[in-house]
């Protein structure tokens, strides 16, 4: 009935079906990366915060596609949000005005994704690798904000939905030499991971985000197979629903 | 009345309805492309991608953006198909500025800003008869576990709110004086939860009651409960199929019949459990059929699952609305160990 938060740090891939939301939290302090496809983020929310912690640190909004933003409409209405990351692109669909008016209404501090900048949100920190400084495309997915979560010696990987060209790119960053966790890109489709990234990178944990029978038929097999190959441990939400992992900054444990 | 008088006004009202339901049917037939203006009166309902509400009998399937909500006047066209509106378009829609529907809106989003789900969207059923706030699993929890008529629009909300208000008033007010206070507070509240056919029934069956006392003169609650079906006919043909319309009235009757018979055989169950219990098995006995046929399922643990939270509904219902009307979280929290309870037994019943 009263649940208190421990010390640890989680990452909760949500299980909202075809889309993103990943809830990383330590005590009372809450980062959330995506929204998701529908409002189901709701109940992940409610499940893993306490009943009267109605704030949420920072919201990240890697890129705005309704399978990773729509949600947040909701969230910005129900809870107080500190800080927004996210890409001053334009989108498709008129339910991405609705969250640009319900940002705004709210005081919502903004904050521009400049790579090198680095932004502390309690004992967690975000390192933010991607796009690149005048990065033109008219793709969507390719403005996906990546970034890269660090707590104590735990590190994760978080790629939105970006293709091969910036999965590339990022290997040979010198700065993600060996991460425990990676979000694979884009629901686990064959136009995301890159073997060089997976190389450089040497994670333990691939999670994929993605909705059951979706019609895109995600995940690629070439994916699982890249993954089985270097031994990544894969964990998948449309198979356990929410995936949660927990550390205490140096072990880290998947809890069921 | 007397009994040939009382059977002139039960004939003339049954030809008064035969006589409505036939100049207010509709005009138009499959095929036809129509635009529909009208107000909404019974709240949308969310699904994962699209909101249904429905009009002039008609089902409507919308996106979920713009968002439509009860009061709301909105013109739509769209082709008919066998009771559904086919590829609907929304022409306009114009928010209701109207007291009733703000304060409703303002209340339902106090409390989804104040507590987490499921138990902001239980909150929001409990108190206001708002079912589209509630998540699409809770719901089905709900159902499975019988309690949904708990979190709907029903005649319970307003029985809990006439004994509230005529014991609150009591206080400052003559029995005799506050009864068009407590008139007056039910209209107020039929006009925030909406005009769904389960409250304007407890309603009118209150009204008959009062007005009972009134004149002293001595109504059986039989008579009451034929009479306020055939005067909402009357008002509202269409509600003849209208489901929640057929339930309340069948559980109604079936409490009327069963109720106190079953309360004298459960003399060793507690007394704070007894009256949920004897209530909701008597309602059982009628409305299960119903439910098995209409929805395909029924719970054998029903009126055990509806002893165990029942009670808590008068704590939760006083607590949000005062919280909600004062706009104080701190009133508002004093509800959610009874939220708790509530969603624990249901969510124990239903996996």
């Amino acid at each position: 009935m009263f649940q208190m938060p421990d010390s640890a740090l989680h990452i909760i891939a949500c299980d909202v079906g075809q889309g993103d939301a990943i809830l990383i939290f330590t005590g009372s302090t809450q980062i959330l990366v995506d929204g998701g496809p529908n409002n189901k983020v709701l109940s992940c929310l409610s499940k893993y915060m306490p009943f009267w912690d109605r704030e949420i640190e920072l919201v990240v909004l890697t890129h705005p596609e309704k399978d990773h933003y729509f949600g947040l409409i909701e969230v910005f209405r129900r809870y107080r949000v500190d800080n927004l990351l996210s890409n001053q692109t334009a989108s498709g669909g008129q339910e991405y005005g609705v969250l640009e008016k319900e940002v705004g209404r709210e005081g919502v501090t903004e904050i521009t994704p400049d790579v090198g900048k680095t932004i502390r949100v309690g004992l967690m920190s975000l390192d933010i690798l991607y796009p690149t400084v005048g990065f033109q495309s008219t793709k969507v997915n390719e403005y996906s904000i990546v970034t890269l979560l660090k707590y104590k010696e735990f590190e994760a990987l978080l790629t939105g939905d970006i293709n091969q060209a910036i999965s590339d790119q990022l290997s040979m960053i010198g700065q993600i030499a060996s991460v425990e966790y990676i979000k694979v890109p884009h629901h686990g489709s064959r136009d995301g991971l890159m073997e060089n990234l997976l190389k450089a990178i040497d994670p333990k944990i691939a999670v994929i985000s993605l909705g059951k029978n979706n019609s895109y038929g995600h995940p690629h097999e070439e994916i699982l197979q890249m993954l089985n190959k270097y031994q990544v441990r894969i964990l998948r939400t449309d198979e356990t629903g929410d995936v949660e992992v927990v550390t205490d900054g140096e072990r880290y444990w998947i809890k069921e | 009345m007397k009994k040939s008088k009382t059977w002139l006004v039960f004939i003339s009202l049954v030809l008064v309805i035969i006589f409505r339901y036939f100049t207010t049917r509709p005009v138009y037939k499959d095929g036809d492309y129509i635009r529909i203006t009208a107000a909404v009166l019974t709240e949308p309902i969310e699904y994962e991608t699209s909101q249904y509400l429905k009009l002039s009998g008609l089902k409507v399937y919308l996106p979920l953006f713009p968002e439509i909500s009860y009061g709301d006047k909105v013109i739509i066209e769209g082709v008919v198909n066998d009771n559904k509106l086919k590829s609907p378009k929304l022409i306009s829609v114009r928010e209701s500025k109207s007291f009733a529907t703000q304060f409703r809106k303002n209340i339902i989003s106090f409390y989804q800003r104040s507590f987490p789900e499921p138990y902001a969207g239980l909150t929001g059923g409990i108190v206001l008869g708002s079912k589209s706030g509630l998540t699409a699993d809770f719901w089905q929890k709900v159902k499975i576990a019988g309690v949904a008529h708990v979190v709907v629009a029903s005649g319970m909300n307003v029985t809990f709110v006439t004994s509230f208000l005529l014991n609150s008033l009591a206080v400052f007010l003559p029995r005799r004086k506050l009864i068009p206070f407590v008139i007056l507070g039910i209209i107020l509240y039929l006009s925030i939860s909406g005009f769904d056919a389960p409250l304007v029934r407890a309603a009118i069956m209150g009204g008959l009651a009062f007005s009972a006392q009134e004149t002293g003169r001595f109504v059986s609650a039989w008579r009451a409960l034929v009479m306020s079906a055939l005067v909402m006919l009357v008002l509202n043909p269409l509600w003849v199929s209208d489901i929640g319309f057929i339930l309340s009235f069948v559980a109604t009757g079936s409490i009327l019949l069963f109720e106190r018979k079953i309360r004298e055989k459960l003399a060793s169950v507690p007394k704070f459990l007894k009256e949920g219990l004897s209530t909701s098995l008597a309602a059982q006995i009628g409305v299960t059929p119903i439910l098995f046929v209409t929805f395909g399922y029924f719970n054998i643990l029903s009126p055990v699952i509806n002893a165990l939270v029942l009670w808590t509904i008068p704590y939760i219902m006083v607590f949000a609305a005062l919280g909600g009307i004062m706009q104080s979280k701190l009133i508002l929290y004093l509800s959610y160990p009874f939220l708790w309870w509530f969603s624990f037994v249901v969510t124990l019943f239903s996996s």
